[in-house]
C-alpha cells in the first residue's frame, strides 16, 4: 500500500465515521416523532433541492455578490472534482479518449481552479470586511477557505512545476517517444523548451530548423495525448514566473513536493467533512429538501431541527439581518446573534447542558431574541432558526440564573454617562428631543397593544423594561435618559405597527430607532474613551 | 355625638393650616387639623407654586419684597425637597413701560433682592422660547415650589409629633358661651354625620373661607375674594421662572413644575368663594396677553385651567383687588369678645412659614407655652405622603424596582399600583372616603394629558379589586372626580385638547353609559 | 408626488363605522370605490351597534325600542340626520352592514324591535341593538339573573370583575368574579395579544381547566372581551365544549379587541369587493375641477393624487379628524365646509362633564340638504356630488342619544343610495 491509497482510506474511514455519527443523529432525534418526514412532497424537495441547493436561489435572492462568489466556488469545485478527481471514473468513462493533459480538459482545469479562487477570494474579504460577518468568523470559517484555496493553489503549483520539470519530459518520453535518430531528443527538448515550457539544465540549440523538427517530432508523438500548455492559462504563467528558480526547484523535485502537498489538503478535506461547517455540501441539501422551499417560522418536527443545527454554512447573513443586532454591539455577547447561538444550541443539545458563562450567554441572547422571523427569513440553506429559538427559549429560561441581568448591565452603561455633556457628539435634537412630538399622544395604548415584541414577551416589564407607550411618555416628560437602558428600544423590530396604527400619527417607530441610535453612539464614546 | 378633645383646633388645610400644626406640634401644643375638604383646597393648591425671589413686589409693596427674600432663603435651606431653585428672569418687551424697566434696578437694590442685568441675547439663550422683540431682561432668585408636597410634608411631621388630622369636616357652628368658645360642631361631609371638638383655642385659617367661618362664631372680617385662573402647558417650556418686568398686571408669570409649565394669572372679583372656576373667556385673555412674552404660549397644548380665590383682608374701602396688600392678616377675636379664637389669612405661599410662625406666637402667648419656633430652623422632614407629588419619581420607582407584577396605573405620569398602594396605606384612618380624589391630589394621577379619562378608570377598578371600594360608592367617586378634572379640562379644550376630551366622553358616555342613572335597569318597553 | 390615473366613482374619507360602510355599500352597488383614512375610527369601536337609545337626553329617557325613539327624537328634532331617512332605509342598511359582517365569519345577534341590555366592563348596563354573537349570553345572562362567573385576568388592567361584580350585585346576586393567571402570560397583558394567544387550541384547554377549578354552579361564564382576533366564535363554541358552560364576552376599554376584529373584517373584505384602499393616509386637500374632485393624500413627497367622480365625507368628529377646533372656532379641514356650532368657544361645554344637557359643541358638525350633500355658505350644496355620513353631521349627539355606529352606517347608506342615482 503506497502513501495514496493509505491516506486515502484513512481519510475515508473517518469521513465516513463521521458523517455516520450526524446523520445517525439526526435520525435518533426524530425517532419519536417524525411528522416532517412523513409530510415529505418529493416533487417540491426536488425542487427545492434545484433552486435553492444547486442554484442557491435564496442567496440570489438577497446578496449577487455572495450569490456569485458561492456559485463561483461551488461550480468550479465541483467541476474540479469530477473532471479531475475523479477523472477516472468520471470524465474517461464519458469521453474515451480522455486525457488529463489534453484540452479542453487542461483548460478547463484551470478554470475550475480560477473560478474557485476568485469566489473563494471574495467570500475571504467579505469575511473580514462586514464587521458582523468577522465578528463572527471562528477557527473553521477561515480554515474552510484557506483548505479550499490550499487544494486549488498547490493544484496549480504543482502543474506550474511540472510544466517546467525537465525530469516529467523525461519520464514521458521515456514512455511515450522513440528518437528516431540522434539530435530528435534535442530537437523536440529544444520545441518543448521554446513551446510547452520546461526549462532543461542543457543549453539547447535554438534555431529555426531545430524548433521545426521538434514541432514535427511533437506532432507525430506527443501533440494526441498533451495540448500545448499553453492552454493552462493559470498554471503556465505561473511557470514562467517560476522560471528564474526553475533549476533549483527541477533539482529538488518540487513537483513532487506539490503532488504530495495537493494530495495531503485534499485528503484532510475529506476527512474534515463531516465536521463543523464544512459538512453543509451535505447536511444543507438535506435541509433545504425537507424543507421544501419554506420560509416560515412554523414548528418543524426533532428530525428537521437536528438537520437545521448541522445545515449551516456559516455564512453570517442571519447575524447581519438580526433585529437585535444592535445589542451585540452593546454587550458585546455572540450569543445574541442567530449564527452564534445556533453554534452554542448545537453544544447546549449535544452535551445537554452548558457550562455557567456559556449558560448566561446562551440565556441572554435567548432572552434577547425577539421572534421577528429575519433569520428564518434569509438563511440560504432554509434552515428554521424562528423554530429552534421557540425550542430552546423555554429550555434555557429554566436553567438561566437572573433574567434581570442584561438589563442590569444596560443600565449600568447608559447611567454612566448621565444627563451631563456629550463632549464627544454634537447635541442631537430629534425627535426625542422635542416635545412636540408627543402632543398628539391620547393615551390609548394602542402602539403598545399592536406591538409583535410585546406580544411575543412572556412578560414586558421584565422582558422589554418598558412599552412603546411608557417609552413616549418618558420622553414627553423629559426623562430620556431612562428609556436608553430599556430592553424594549433594543428589541424593537421596527416594522412600524405602532406607528402605522397610531390615531395620532405620532412617529413612536421612528422615535425608537432614534433612541436606540443615540443610545448606541452614547455607549460606543464611553466604551472607547478618549478616542473622539 | 363623638367629641375630641384637644388644646387647638385649626380650621382649614392649606399651607398656613398645616404650617401652623407643624409649627405647634414642635411646640409640644396637641391640636387637631380640620379641614373641609382636603389639603390644599383653596388658594394653597390654586396658585403658581412659585417661590417668590420678592422681585415682584419691590415696586408696589417693599416689606413684602423683604419678606419673601427672607422667607423664600429659610424654605430653600429648610425644605429642599418641595422646592426646584429654577431662577428666574424678568422680561420686557415693546411696548412695556420703560420708566417701569429703568427704575426696577434700583429698587430691587432698596429691597436687597438680588437682580442682574441680562444682555437680550444671553437672556435668550438661557431661555430660547422668549419673544424676539425682548427689550429687557434681569435674573433674579425665583424658584418652583411643589404646595402639595409642602403642605403634606407639614402635615406628616406635625402628625408625628402628634397632631391629628380630620377631613372632610365643616365647620358648622361654634358654641360659644362667656367669650369663648367651648366648642366647634363639625360635619363629615361624605356621611353628614356630625362631631364636636373641644379645644382652648380655636384657630381659623380658612383662607378664603375665614370671613364666612369668623362670621359663625359672631365676628366680622371683610374680605374681598379675587379669583386668580392659571393654565398648564402640556410642557415644560422654560428652565426658569420667567416674570414679565412691568407693573403687576394679567398673565404676567410662567412657572416651571417638574414636567410642566404654568401660566397665569388673572385677577377677578368674585361674591363667593365657591363659585370660582377658570373660564374660557380668562384662558383666552391669558394666552392673549402672554403671547407677547413667548410666542410659544399661543401654539402649545394646553392640558388643564385651574383658579384659586386669594383672601384680600380690606382695612378700609374696596377697590382694586392688586391695589390691596398682599400681606397677611392675624386678628385675635378679642375684640370681637371671642377670647380665644384667631384668624389667619391672605399672605402669600411664600411666606406661610412667617404666618404660621405668628399666629403659633399668638396662640402660645394665650395658652402660656414658652417654647420657641422651631420651624426656622428645623428641616422639614420628607414624608412618604407628600413624595409622590414629585413629577417624574413615579416612573424612576417603578423602573427602578422592576417588579413583574407592578402595573402602572396612570400611564400618562406612570403613576404603578405600588404607588397607589403606598398612598391608600398612608391615607390610615382617612381611607375610605373619595379616596380617588385623595390619590389624585397626593400623586401625579390625573395631572396628565388624559386627565383621568384613563386612570380613572383603572384606578376605580383597582381600588375595588384591593376591596378599598364597595357597591356603587366607586363609580361615584368616579364620577366626581372625572366631574372635578373637567372644571380645569373645559376652559381648555381646542385643538388636541378637544381630541382628548371627545375620546373621553365617547369612552365615558358613548361606550359605559356612565352619565344615564344606573338604578334604572328596566327592560321594558316604556 | 405620484399620480393615480384612475377615475374613481367615489370617494369615501374615513375609516370609522361611516366610512366602512360607506366603502362597503358603494362597492356592492358595482361603484369604482377609493377609500382613505387613519386608524382610530372603528379601532375603537366597543363591538356593539347602537341605534338610538336615549331621547331626551336632558331627561336621560331610555327606549327599549329603537324605532319608537327615532320617531321621538325626529318629532323634536326635525334635523336629527334620522329625519333625512325612512326607518326601511335604516333596517336595510343595518341588515347589509351585519350580513356583510356574517359572511365574513363575525356574526351579529339582536331583536329587530327592541334594544338589549349588555353588561359593561365598568358594570353599568348598556343597551344597544346589535351585538356580537360571543357576547350575546352575556345579555342572556342579565336578564335571567343566571348564576354567572365573572372572570378576570392578572396583568389585564382597566378590566375588574369585583367592579363589576359590586356594582351590580344587589339585583343579581349569585353573579360572582374570580381572577385567574392567563395561560402563559405573566405581568402586563394587552387584549390583542391574549387574543392572538388563545388562537393556539392547548391555551383554550389550559384557560378552561383554570376557570373549571373556579366555576362552581354557574350557568355562564363572562370573559373579558380576549376571545380570539379572527373567528371568536369558534373560540367561544370550543370554552363552552371544554367548559359545558355558556360562555360570553365583555368590551374592555378600548382599544378593545372589537375594534381591531371589525378593522380586520374590512381589510379582509373591502379589496376582496374591489374597493382601493388608502389605509394609513390621510386626505391633506380637495380641489374640485367641474365634476371631478382631485385629492391629495397623504403630505410631502409621500403624497399622490388621486380623482375621483364623487366623494362621501365620513371623517368623523375631533378624535376622527373631520371637525377641529380652533382657540376661536370648529372647522372642517378637508373641504371647509361650514360648520354649524354654538356661537362661541365658552358654550361648547356645559359646566359639569356629565352634564344633563350634554354638551351643545356635540350638535356641532356638517349640515346637509335633503340628499345629504354639505350645505355651502349660501345655504345650497357645496358640490353636487359631495356628500357626508357619520359622526361629522350635525344635529345629533351621538354619545348620549346611543346611536352612534346606527347612526353612521344609515347615513352612509344613504348618501351612497343619493350619489348612485
Amino acid at each position: 500500500m503506497d502513501f495514496f491509497d493509505f491516506g486515502l482510506i484513512l481519510a475515508s474511514v473517518i469521513f465516513i465515521a463521521g458523517a455516520a455519527r450526524r446523520i445517525v443523529r439526526w435520525f435518533a432525534a426524530g425517532k419519536s416523532t417524525a411528522p416532517d418526514r412523513n409530510s415529505l412532497n418529493p416533487i417540491k424537495a426536488v425542487w427545492a433541492l434545484i433552486f435553492d441547493g444547486l442554484l442557491l436561489a435564496r442567496t440570489g435572492r438577497t446578496d449577487k455578490l455572495r450569490w456569485i462568489s458561492h456559485t463561483l466556488v461551488f461550480f468550479g469545485f465541483m467541476g474540479l472534482l469530477l473532471f479531475h478527481a475523479l477523472d477516472d471514473y468520471v470524465t474517461a468513462a464519458f469521453f474515451p479518449a480522455f486525457e488529463s493533459t489534453l484540452d479542453p480538459w487542461q483548460w478547463l482545469r484551470n478554470l475550475f481552479g480560477l473560478m474557485t479562487l476568485s469566489g473563494l477570494a471574495y467570500m475571504g474579504h467579505r469575511r473580514f470586511h462586514t464587521r458582523t460577518v468577522r465578528d463572527t468568523s471562528r477557527f473553521q470559517d477561515w480554515a474552510a477557505i484557506l483548505l479550499v484555496a490550499g487544494i486549488i493553489l498547490s493544484g496549480f503549483f504543482l502543474e506550474a512545476s511540472k510544466i517546467i520539470s525537465p525530469a516529467v519530459f523525461t519520464r514521458m518520453t521515456n514512455e511515450f517517444f522513440v528518437p528516431d535518430e540522434a539530435g530528435d531528443m534535442t530537437a523536440l527538448k529544444a520545441y518543448w523548451a521554446d513551446e510547452y515550457g520546461v526549462v532543461f539544465p542543457e543549453t539547447l540549440p535554438m534555431d529555426e530548423d531545430t524548433l521545426e523538427k521538434g514541432a514535427e517530432l511533437n506532432q507525430d508523438s506527443c501533440a494526441d495525448c498533451h495540448s500545448n500548455t499553453k492552454s493552462a492559462f493559470v498554471s503556465r504563467p505561473l511557470a514562467t514566473a517560476m522560471m528564474p528558480l526553475a533549476n533549483s526547484l527541477n533539482v529538488s523535485r518540487a513537483d513532487k513536493v506539490f503532488w504530495y502537498l495537493h494530495i495531503v489538503f485534499c485528503f484532510i478535506g475529506l476527512a474534515t467533512l463531516p465536521f463543523g461547517k464544512f459538512f453543509h455540501p451535505l447536511s444543507a441539501p438535506v435541509n433545504l429538501a425537507a424543507r421544501q422551499g419554506r420560509r416560515d417560522g412554523a414548528p418543524a418536527g426533532p428530525f428537521a431541527q437536528m438537520v437545521g443545527l448541522d445545515a449551516c454554512t456559516r455564512c453570517g447573513e442571519c447575524s447581519v439581518r438580526c433585529s437585535v443586532a444592535p445589542s451585540y454591539a452593546v454587550l458585546g455577547n455572540k450569543d445574541i446573534l442567530p449564527s452564534e447561538k445556533l453554534v452554542s444550541l448545537g453544544k447546549y443539545r449535544s452535551e445537554g447542558s452548558l457550562s455557567g458563562h456559556d449558560l448566561e450567554d446562551f440565556a441572554q441572547g435567548s432572552r434577547i431574541c425577539t421572534e421577528c422571523l429575519q433569520c428564518t427569513d434569509i438563511c440560504p440553506v432554509g434552515i428554521n432558526l424562528q423554530d429552534l429559538w421557540l425550542t430552546s427559549k423555554p429550555e434555557v429560561a429554566a436553567e438561566s440564573p437572573d433574567p434581570n441581568q442584561a438589563v442590569r448591565a444596560m443600565d449600568a452603561v447608559t447611567r454612566s454617562s448621565g444627563l451631563g455633556e456629550e463632549p464627544c457628539l454634537p447635541p442631537v435634537y430629534g425627535l426625542a428631543d422635542n416635545k412636540e412630538s408627543f402632543h398628539g399622544c391620547v393615551q390609548c395604548t394602542t402602539c403598545t397593544s399592536v406591538c409583535p415584541v410585546v406580544a411575543v414577551s412572556e412578560d414586558p416589564s421584565t422582558d422589554l423594561d418598558l412599552t412603546p407607550q411608557q417609552i413616549m411618555n418618558l420622553l414627553r416628560m423629559g426623562l430620556k435618559d431612562e428609556t436608553l437602558g430599556a430592553r424594549m428600544v433594543w428589541s424593537c423590530t421596527t416594522c412600524y405597527k405602532c406607528q402605522e396604527h397610531c390615531p395620532q400619527n405620532i412617529k413612536v417607530a421612528d422615535i425608537l430607532y432614534e433612541l436606540r441610535n443615540t443610545a448606541a453612539a452614547r455607549i460606543g464614546r464611553d466604551r472607547f474613551k478618549g478616542e473622539c | 355625638m363623638k367629641v375630641l378633645q384637644t388644646r387647638v383646633l385649626i380650621l382649614g388645610g392649606g399651607a398656613t393650616g398645616t404650617g401652623l400644626a407643624r409649627d405647634l406640634a414642635l411646640r409640644g401644643v396637641k391640636c387637631i387639623l380640620a379641614e373641609r375638604r382636603d389639603i390644599n383646597a383653596g388658594a394653597s393648591g390654586g396658585n403658581h407654586g412659585l417661590l417668590h425671589s420678592g422681585a415682584r413686589y419691590v415696586a408696589s409693596d417693599m416689606e413684602a419684597a423683604i419678606e419673601c427674600r427672607e422667607e423664600g432663603e429659610i424654605l430653600k435651606r429648610l425644605a429642599p425637597q418641595c422646592i426646584e431653585d429654577t431662577g428666574g428672569l424678568f422680561v420686557a418687551v415693546e411696548g412695556d413701560n420703560e420708566q417701569y424697566i429703568a427704575d426696577f434696578q434700583a429698587m430691587c437694590d432698596r429691597s436687597k433682592v438680588p437682580a442682574r442685568k441680562l444682555g437680550l441675547d444671553e437672556a435668550r439663550a438661557m431661555e430660547p422660547v422668549l419673544s424676539d422683540k425682548l427689550i429687557a431682561a434681569y435674573e433674579v432668585e425665583d424658584a418652583a415650589v411643589d404646595p402639595f408636597m409642602l403642605s403634606l410634608d407639614n402635615l406628616a411631621h406635625a402628625m408625628d409629633h402628634g397632631a391629628e388630622y380630620v377631613r372632610n369636616a365643616r365647620v358648622v357652628g361654634f358654641d360659644v358661651e362667656n367669650g369663648d368658645i367651648k366648642c366647634t360642631r363639625l360635619r363629615n361631609e361624605r356621611t353628614g354625620e356630625e362631631f364636636l371638638v373641644e379645644a382652648e383655642i380655636v384657630v381659623n385659617a380658612t383662607g378664603a373661607w375665614a370671613g364666612q367661618v369668623a362670621e359663625l362664631a359672631g365676628a366680622k372680617i371683610n374680605i374681598l375674594y379675587s379669583a386668580g385662573s392659571l393654565i398648564v402647558t402640556q410642557d415644560r417650556l422654560t428652565k426658569r421662572v420667567v416674570n414679565r418686568l412691568r407693573k403687576a398686571a394679567d398673565a404676567d408669570i410662567l412657572v416651571p413644575g417638574g414636567t410642566v409649565s404654568v401660566l397665569g394669572t388673572t385677577s377677578v372679583t368674585v361674591d363667593d368663594p365657591d363659585h370660582c372656576k377658570p373660564t374660557v373667556s380668562e384662558v383666552d385673555r391669558i394666552i392673549e396677553d402672554a403671547k407677547a412674552m413667548m410666542p410659544v404660549l399661543e401654539t402649545t397644548r394646553y392640558i388643564r385651567a385651574y383658579a384659586g380665590v386669594r383672601p384680600l383682608v380690606l382695612s378700609g374701602d374696596a377697590g382694586d383687588a392688586r391695589n390691596v396688600s398682599r400681606g397677611f392678616s392675624l386678628i385675635d377675636h378679642a375684640g370681637d369678645n371671642v377670647d380665644n379664637f384667631v384668624t389667619i389669612t391672605g399672605g402669600k405661599l411664600t411666606t406661610y412659614r412667617m404666618m404660621a410662625e405668628r399666629t403659633a406666637d399668638m396662640v402660645c402667648k394665650k395658652l402660656g407655652v414658652t417654647a420657641p419656633c422651631l420651624t426656622a430652623v428645623e428641616p422639614l422632614p420628607a414624608s412618604t405622603m407628600g413624595r409622590w407629588t414629585e413629577p417624574g419619581l413615579g416612573p424612576k420607582s417603578w423602573i427602578q424596582d422592576r417588579n413583574a407584577d407592578d402595573l402602572v396605573l396612570c400611564e400618562c405620569e406612570m403613576v404603578s399600583r405600588t404607588a397607589v398602594n403606598t398612598i391608600v396605606e398612608n391615607m390610615g384612618e382617612m381611607r375610605g372616603e373619595s379616596m380617588l380624589q385623595a390619590i389624585g391630589l397626593r400623586s401625579r394621577v390625573g395631572k396628565g394629558p388624559c386627565q383621568g379619562g384613563f386612570c380613572g378608570l383603572r384606578i376605580t377598578g383597582h381600588l375595588y379589586d384591593e376591596g378599598h371600594q364597595q357597591g356603587q360608592q366607586g363609580m361615584d367617586e368616579l364620577r366626581q372626580f372625572v366631574g372635578r378634572r373637567w372644571r380645569g379640562f373645559s376652559p381648555v379644550l381646542w385643538g388636541l385638547g378637544m381630541v382628548q376630551a371627545d375620546l373621553q366622553e365617547a369612552l365615558y358616555c358613548g361606550a359605559l353609559d356612565l352619565e344615564l342613572d344606573d338604578d334604572d335597569e328596566t327592560c321594558g318597553d316604556e | 408626488m405620484t399620480q393615480d390615473n384612475t377615475l374613481y366613482d367615489v370617494m369615501v374619507i374615513g375609516s370609522g363605522f361611516a366610512g366602512m360602510a360607506a366603502a362597503l355599500f358603494a362597492a356592492k352597488r358595482g361603484l369604482k370605490v377609493v377609500q382613505a383614512g387613519s386608524t382610530g375610527g372603528i379601532d375603537f369601536s366597543t363591538g356593539f351597534i347602537d341605534l338610538m337609545g336615549v331621547h331626551p337626553i336632558s331627561e336621560g329617557k331610555r327606549w327599549m325600542n329603537p324605532w319608537k325613539a327615532i320617531d321621538a327624537v325626529v318629532a323634536d328634532h326635525p334635523k336629527h340626520p334620522y329625519g333625512l331617512m325612512t326607518s326601511d332605509e335604516i333596517s336595510a342598511s343595518i341588515d347589509g352592514f351585519t350580513d356583510f359582517l356574517a359572511e365574513q365569519g363575525l356574526e351579529y345577534v339582536g331583536n329587530d324591535d327592541r334594544n338589549t341590555c349588555t353588561l359593561t366592563s365598568a358594570g353599568t348596563v348598556k343597551r344597544t341593538y346589535r351585538l356580537p354573537k360571543s357576547a350575546w349570553k352575556g345579555a342572556e345572562a342579565f336578564e335571567s339573573k343566571a348564576p354567572t362567573l365573572i372572570v378576570d385576568f392578572n396583568g389585564l388592567k382597566g378590566f375588574s370583575g369585583n367592579q363589576l361584580v359590586e356594582n351590580r350585585k344587589e339585583r343579581w346576586p349569585e353573579l360572582r368574579t374570580v381572577r385567574v393567571d392567563f395561560p402563559n402570560g405573566k405581568g402586563e397583558l394587552y387584549p390583542e395579544h391574549m387574543a392572538w394567544a388563545l388562537a393556539d387550541p392547548a391555551n383554550r384547554v389550559k384557560l378552561a381547566e383554570t376557570v373549571m377549578e373556579h366555576a362552581g354552579d354557574a350557568e355562564y361564564i363572562g370573559f373579558p372581551a380576549v376571545l380570539g382576533l379572527i373567528d371568536p366564535q369558534k373560540i367561544v363554541d370550543h370554552l363552552e365544549e371544554l367548559t359545558g358552560k355558556h360562555i360570553f364576552e365583555i368590551p374592555t376599554m378600548p382599544p378593545s379587541i372589537a375594534g381591531p376584529r371589525l378593522r380586520a373584517v374590512f381589510d379582509r373584505g373591502l379589496p376582496a369587493l374591489g374597493v382601493q384602499t388608502l389605509s394609513q393616509k390621510m386626505i391633506t386637500g380637495a380641489t374640485m375641477d367641474g365634476g371631478v374632485i382631485h385629492f391629495t393624500v397623504g403630505k410631502g413627497k409621500a403624497a399622490n393624487t388621486v380623482s375621483a367622480k364623487s366623494c362621501i365625507l365620513a371623517t368623523g368628529r375631533f378624535f376622527g379628524k373631520g371637525l377641529k377646533a380652533q382657540r376661536d372656532k370648529i372647522i372642517e379641514p378637508v373641504f371647509g365646509v361650514p360648520v354649524c356650532q354654538p356661537e362661541a368657544r365658552d358654550e361648547w361645554h356645559g359646566e359639569a362633564f356629565f352634564d344633563k344637557g350634554g354638551h351643545p359643541v356635540n350638535l356641532a358638525g356638517v349640515e346637509v340638504d335633503s340628499h345629504l350633500r354639505p350645505l355651502g355658505v349660501d345655504g345650497s350644496p357645496m358640490h353636487d356630488n359631495l356628500y357626508a355620513a357619520g359622526a361629522v353631521l350635525a344635529h345629533h349627539d351621538w354619545m348620549r342619544m346611543k346611536c352612534g355606529a346606527g347612526l353612521a352606517i344609515a347615513t352612509a347608506y344613504k348618501a351612497v343610495v343619493e350619489l348612485a342615482k
